[in-house]
């Protein structure tokens, strides 16, 4: 009788679980958009919580001179990505080798990097925590300090009814504030609700950009998620093969995630390395800038062919996909208001 | 009050009955990691594979998970949950005890050294699976199954030191490795690894880092895994 009333308590844990993530509409999935591939049920989102991320990640308390917080690299008018910086400085300025990609939508990512080595958004964190030329931190220490702080006392307890910090509980507060990055707010989304219009040039834009971009950028992401070489020369000095480093396997040289082109407006320079400056160059390597080689991507075996104007066309439906109501919307922002209610350390 | 004390002794005996109607022994496992004959010491103890080297040892650290205990080829019980931090510096990690039913009894023992794949990709989880446990890669997802370190004379590498963090969850360089050992329904199992063994086929002088998932872990791994015996 017993294990009968746990399988059922446990059942019906499962089933209200299975909704929280949209309770409280701390997290929606947009109209038409596919299911989130983050697994809800094991971090099912709170206010707290939410809060607790939202002051880690505008938190220098990460890395190891107190210097550097993920927003450091991430700002949110920058759609969360690192604006003018082709590859971003960490402590002490040290340059890394890649560039920081746009924060939204990580409910939907598979993988994490531009090689995909992080397999949950929850382990997304441990990486610039402990990376030398970002924080430079370990996790152990950081669980350390925020162990020290009555501010952190305060939001864990709130959050996990533990005032003491662990690995665990920092990771997926992190993860929830980073899950509530959602940014779905376009023109290109009112014109798919039918609220709006494209003009004619966005439209043609659109037209070449379903003939020639949206295999791999695919709507309404505006990426397949899958790894891919664009035919970029291999720069000698950073020699960096992406996806290969991960699976060691040299089908997968030269191989980046494809990025989202949501937000493209703001997330300048662009590519793993942040080589290219603005959209034309971008437009300008992959109509004559292909590099052939074995891995390249099988769409682009034959070249794209674009007049000036398609570019123009082009590029002005790309700025169709930027969300200003994202990139200014204050609940993504420093949380001011959170830290002024609690405590002094 | 004293209505309430008058049930005091029957609900005491209901729950006495209860218990007595289940019966349960402890079950304990007990790893050691020995090197050669004598049990392994971290730090100040120093080892030789030959007369001519020195070893000593700094970390030693694996995870067993997935412990069950098997009777005619079928599990008789499998512990929930079971994800365990072997710890050389804590020897109270190094011991294991389940409570099982009395009457239960078994010919075999089967466990993994390591973590199994879903657990690799399930996210942040806490207990000994926390990332602060020091067996979580950072750079690239995944957990260290196991890790040794020290220094020794026959390590050309910087202060000589060895460092074997030996993991790996996706194909073709999985390094979960599943262990089966036979036994005879005891109680106190005592299961002991020969780390001497260990390292006399490993290449200290020319390869003395192993920290990636990959064939070298691998092979690394496959042997680890067939050293774990009991000793009775």
């Amino acid at each position: 009788m017993n294990w009968r009333r746990n399988v059922s308590v446990c059942l019906l844990f499962i089933c209200v679980s299975a909704f929280v993530a949209s309770k409280d509409g701390l997290f929606n999935i947009p109209l038409n958009w596919p299911k989130p591939n983050y697994n809800f049920s094991k971090n099912p989102l709170t206010k707290d919580k939410i809060d607790l991320g939202r002051a880690l990640f505008y938190d220098p308390i990460l890395s190891q001179n107190n210097t550097i917080s993920c927003s450091s690299c991430h700002s949110q008018f920058t759609s969360f990505a690192h604006v003018d910086h082709a590859l971003s400085h960490g402590i002490y300025d040290r340059i890394g080798t890649r560039n920081a990609p746009v924060l939204i939508n990580l409910a939907w990512n598979k993988t994490f990097m531009w090689d995909g080595a992080i397999n949950h958004l929850d382990m997304q964190a441990l990486a610039p925590i402990s990376h030398p030329d970002e924080m430079g931190e370990s996790i152990e220490h950081v669980i350390y300090k925020l162990n020290q702080s009555k501010i952190y006392h305060h939001l864990f307890f709130k959050a996990f009814g533990d005032s003491i910090a662990s690995g665990e509980h920092l990771l997926k507060a992190i993860s929830q504030f980073m899950l509530t990055l959602v940014s779905a707010n376009s023109k290109y989304d009112s014109i798919k609700q039918k609220k709006s219009v494209l003009t004619l040039k966005e439209n043609n834009g659109y037209q070449l950009f379903k003939k020639n971009c949206s295999s791999c950028h695919t709507e309404p992401l505006f990426t397949n998620q899958k790894f891919e070489n664009n035919g970029l020369p291999v720069d000698l000095e950073l020699k960096d093969f992406g996806r290969m480093k991960v699976t060691q396997n040299p089908i997968d040289s030269l191989k980046f995630k494809v990025p989202t082109l949501r937000n493209i407006e703001f997330s300048y320079p662009y590519m793993h390395d942040g080589r290219f400056k603005n959209l034309n160059a971008v437009l300008d390597h992959y109509v004559r800038g292909i590099v052939k080689s074995k891995t390249l991507a099988l769409q682009l075996e034959q070249p794209i062919v674009l007049s000036a104007n398609e570019k123009v066309d082009l590029i002005s439906f790309l700025l169709t996909l930027s969300d200003k109501k994202f990139l200014f919307n204050p609940e993504f922002g420093y949380p001011k208001n959170l830290l002024i209610s609690l405590p002094k350390d | 009050m004293k209505k309430r004390l008058a049930f005091f002794p029957i609900v005491l005996s209901f729950y006495s009955n209860q218990l007595l109607a289940q019966n349960f022994r402890i079950l304990s496992l007990n790893f050691k990691p020995m090197f050669g004959n004598s049990v392994l010491q971290l730090n100040d103890s120093v080892y030789k594979l030959n007369k001519n080297d020195s070893i000593q040892f700094e970390t030693l650290k694996f995870y067993v998970s997935a412990i069950e205990f098997w009777n005619n080829s079928a599990p008789v019980w499998i512990e929930p949950n079971s994800f365990h931090l072997m710890d050389a510096s804590d020897s109270n990690t190094l011991k294991l005890a389940f409570k099982v039913p009395s009457d239960m009894i078994y010919a075999e023992i089967k466990f993994k050294l390591g973590i199994d794949s879903l657990t690799n990709v399930s996210g942040a989880i806490g207990g000994d699976l926390d990332p602060t446990k020091g067996m979580y890669w950072t750079w690239q997802s995944g957990y260290v199954n196991f890790k040794l370190e020290g220094k020794s004379n026959l390590c050309r590498s910087r202060k000589h030191e060895f460092q074997f963090h030996l993991g790996g969850y996706t194909h073709p360089y999985n390094a979960l490795q599943t262990i089966s050992l036979l036994t005879s329904n005891l109680q106190d199992v005592s299961i002991k690894f020969d780390l001497k063994t260990f390292l006399s086929d490993v290449d200290l002088e020319n390869k003395p880092s192993v920290m990636s998932p990959n064939k070298d872990a691998l092979i690394l791994s496959n042997q680890l895994g067939k050293l774990f015996k009991i000793k009775e």
